[in-house]
């Protein structure tokens, strides 16, 4: 198979990866919140949860999420919109986008953990 | 040219768009109110002062069932891009299926059956 490996490619390749990462992620997550029918239970979880480990875990979901969300942004601009010609730009205005989002989210999220 | 089981076609393509567009505001009012609004703290104290009213319990429902299809349906579009074999792609597409309805019917209950713990303090 002789693939092209330019940046629609890779945009393509990396929905897709993120995108079941993320719905592996949410099999865990209504898990998790179901155990709300006992509050010492979820009290526990989310305790266990926050420590710095899964901290870390979730710039790895967050990073997934921003990158999920505004490529499906591009998808939905080529799909809809006609922008199909301009794709790779919006790809990098997004990429931009999304590294802003990300320091933004990321901050509080360490920062509140008491890892920085 | 054989789609073979399972496969929504046009459909399940048009449907990743639309609710991808729903879940991507969703997720947004997500993340404000859990993790902004409440100062940062994940606790049952604060998720049931919201998961007890009705609104909240329909938004969610909303938030739970879109998420799951649009989660399920992306996996069943790349099992059928990659796995040729017919039988093969019955057993996983059924199975994708199953989880789904198993997941979706943990958090319906979950949301669904939630009551605020009588004179909890909340």
């Amino acid at each position: 198979m002789h693939y092209k490996w330019k940046t629609g490619m890779w945009a393509f390749v990396m929905h897709r990866v993120t995108g079941l990462a993320l719905t592996v992620y949410l099999i865990m997550h209504i898990n998790v919140v179901s155990s709300l029918h006992d509050p010492g239970s979820f009290n526990k979880t989310m305790a266990f949860l926050g420590q710095p480990l899964f901290r870390v875990l979730e710039l790895g979901l967050l990073a997934a999420v921003i990158y999920h969300g505004l490529n499906g942004v591009r998808v939905f601009l080529i799909d809809f919109c006609n922008r199909t010609k301009n794709h790779a730009a919006i790809f990098w205005i997004l990429a931009a986008t999304g590294s802003v989002i990300f320091i933004v989210g990321a901050y509080p999220l360490l920062h509140h953990a008491g890892i920085f | 040219m054989d789609r073979g089981i399972g496969s929504g076609g046009a459909f399940a393509w048009f449907f990743q768009r639309i609710s991808g567009v729903f879940l991507l505001v969703a997720l947004l009012a997500h993340f404000w109110v859990l993790h902004y609004v409440s100062g940062g703290d994940v606790t049952f104290q604060i998720v049931a002062q919201r998961l007890a009213t009705p609104i909240w319990k329909t938004i969610d429902l909303a938030f739970l069932v879109l998420a799951i299809i649009h989660g399920f349906n992306g996996f069943i579009m790349v099992i059928h891009d990659y796995i040729h074999n017919h039988n093969l792609r019955l057993v996983l597409v059924s199975f994708i299926w199953i989880a789904g309805i198993v997941l979706g019917l943990l958090g319906t209950i979950t949301i669904i059956s939630f009551q605020a713990p009588a004179g909890g303090g909340l």
